[in-house]
């Protein structure tokens, strides 16, 4: 059974203010979705209501498709979905603490593990950085650094919030290259974004966020190389 | 008076390294007392303090104000407390605990865990969320994502810990009150310091006070060496 996160019914008001509404959005396993929308117009937000981080003022997020929980575990919607924050939060410690902090054990074999970890550092260029503190890495390296640490769990369902914003275009290259990886191995990937880039192209869906509304479509705005430069050089 | 001095001095030191026994009785009083105080407060205080800074309810400021109240208060003020409640009519007088070491360690956990609560509150205010939303969005537990936090965590928790130890280690009116003083039963170093210091005996005070010292000394470079270089960021 595929994995799937639906939104019904939604809206989120902060205060008084309402930020969108919208009646019923899915992500699915398999799915490649771009979600689109101004700064402020709620994007990282209506990341977190997938991921189980907030909780909406009306309707409901509900998971299907996931293993059944044990008894003593929570089954809350939180877990269900890896969400990336758009400012990567690394744990305190080692780049090889943090890579290693979330190894789905039960999943695979040891040298199944290792296998991953090695083609994660090598995906994301870490090898040289793996015993260096990790509150000592660049903006970059950090957001290298989470996304292998998420990739390194295949997750069924992630969700990416400007994941390439920081980032030169050797790095942006080999993000492509781990979330193309992924995309194969069929997780459903969520990948915000202000503008299209390089990223955006591989997206089949396209969610946008525009005057308090969420739109759903299968058209993809094209991804124009003369803005993506523009992009780069203004970071 | 210079001879004087050094002449007490080599007493203190003579008493201490001679292994008396009067002197260490008093000591390992002190120590298993204050240890008992501490362990038993500690992770229900630390876990009353996860709960006052996470969460949202009626009476919270009620409690937290309660707290801080209640770590400012004299330690002679809860030895009369306790005193209060240890008496023969007391409501805890049919325990019998009244000049006994459980009725030190019953007065110490009432001065420990307002110190341990309202620190350990202070350190998990301090945390960023993202550490508890990024340990669970990748998977992990509720209980592993707390043990996370409390790991991100443990300089500020380990300084609660030893402010409540210390505070107690070296709290003589509670002890005076609720111990009574007892040689080989409840005297311990505090009270001990004050007894001799009153009665002349300056050799045992300053041998006494002299554990304190160094305990305050070795304590503190430890923790200076767990911060290690730690420096101001900006990120
Ligand atoms: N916890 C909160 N309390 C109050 N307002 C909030 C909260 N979280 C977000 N907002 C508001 O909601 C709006 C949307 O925030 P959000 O972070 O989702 O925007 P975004 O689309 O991700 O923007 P950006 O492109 O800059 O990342 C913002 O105006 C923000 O001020
Ligand atoms: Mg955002």
């Amino acid at each position: 059974m595929t994995a799937k996160l639906t939104a019904k019914n939604v809206s989120i008001n902060f205060k008084e203010r309402k930020l969108f509404e919208f009646d019923n959005l899915s992500f699915c396993e398999g799915d490649v979705i771009y979600l689109q929308g101004d700064n402020g117009s709620g994007k990282s937000t209506l990341m977190k209501l997938i991921a189980g981080i907030i909780k909406p003022n009306s309707g409901d997020v509900i998971a299907t498709g996931f293993a059944p929980k044990k008894w003593w575990q929570s089954n809350s919607l939180l877990g269900k979905a890896v969400y990336l924050h758009q400012h990567a939060y690394l744990f305190d410690g080692s780049v090889e603490y943090n890579l290693r902090y979330a190894l789905p054990k039960t999943r695979f074999s040891p040298q199944e593990l290792q296998a991953r970890v090695a083609q994660a550092i090598e995906s994301a260029q870490l090898g040289s950085l793996l015993k260096s503190d990790a509150t000592d890495l660049s903006g970059g390296e950090r957001q290298r650094l989470a996304i292998a640490r998420a990739w390194i769990t295949q997750p069924k369902l992630l969700m990416l919030d400007e994941p390439i914003s920081n980032m030169d275009k050797q790095s942006q290259k080999l993000v492509l290259a781990m979330i193309n990886i992924l995309k194969q191995e069929g997780t459903g990937l969520l990948i915000s974004s202000h503008q299209t880039c390089g990223l955006t192209a591989l997206c089949q869906k396209h969610w946008h966020i525009s005057e308090q509304k969420v739109v759903e479509s299968s058209h993809i705005p094209s991804f124009e190389q003369s803005q993506e430069f523009h992009y780069v050089s203004a970071n | 008076m210079n001879e004087g001095w050094l002449a007490l001095m080599q007493q203190a030191f003579s008493l201490l390294l001679s292994l008396d026994p009067d002197v260490w009785s008093i000591i390992s009083v002190s120590f298993s007392v204050s240890f008992a105080a501490l362990i038993i407060t500690l992770i229900p205080s630390i876990v009353l303090g996860f709960f006052l800074a996470s969460y949202q309810f009626p009476g919270r400021w009620f409690v937290t104000n309660i707290v801080q109240t209640l770590q400012s208060i004299p330690t002679v003020v809860i030895g009369l407390l306790a005193y209060l409640l240890l008496t023969r009519n007391g409501p805890l007088g049919d325990l019998r605990w009244l000049f006994t070491q459980e009725g030190m360690i019953l007065g110490q956990m009432m001065i420990c865990a307002p110190v341990l609560i309202a620190l350990s509150q202070a350190a998990f205010s301090s945390i960023d969320k993202r550490a508890y939303e990024t340990s669970r969005t990748l998977g992990a537990s509720w209980q592993r994502a707390i043990w996370t936090v409390c790991r991100e965590l443990r300089v500020p928790l380990l300084l609660a810990v030893i402010a409540a130890f210390s505070r107690i280690l070296t709290e003589v009116g509670c002890s005076m009150m609720v111990g009574g003083n007892i040689l080989h039963h409840t005297r311990n170093i505090p009270t001990a310091i004050a007894l001799e210091t009153s009665k002349g005996d300056f050799a045992q005070a300053i041998a006494l006070g002299l554990v304190l010292l160094i305990l305050a000394i070795v304590i503190n470079f430890a923790i200076g060496s767990l911060r290690g270089k730690a420096m101001p960021r900006s990120q």
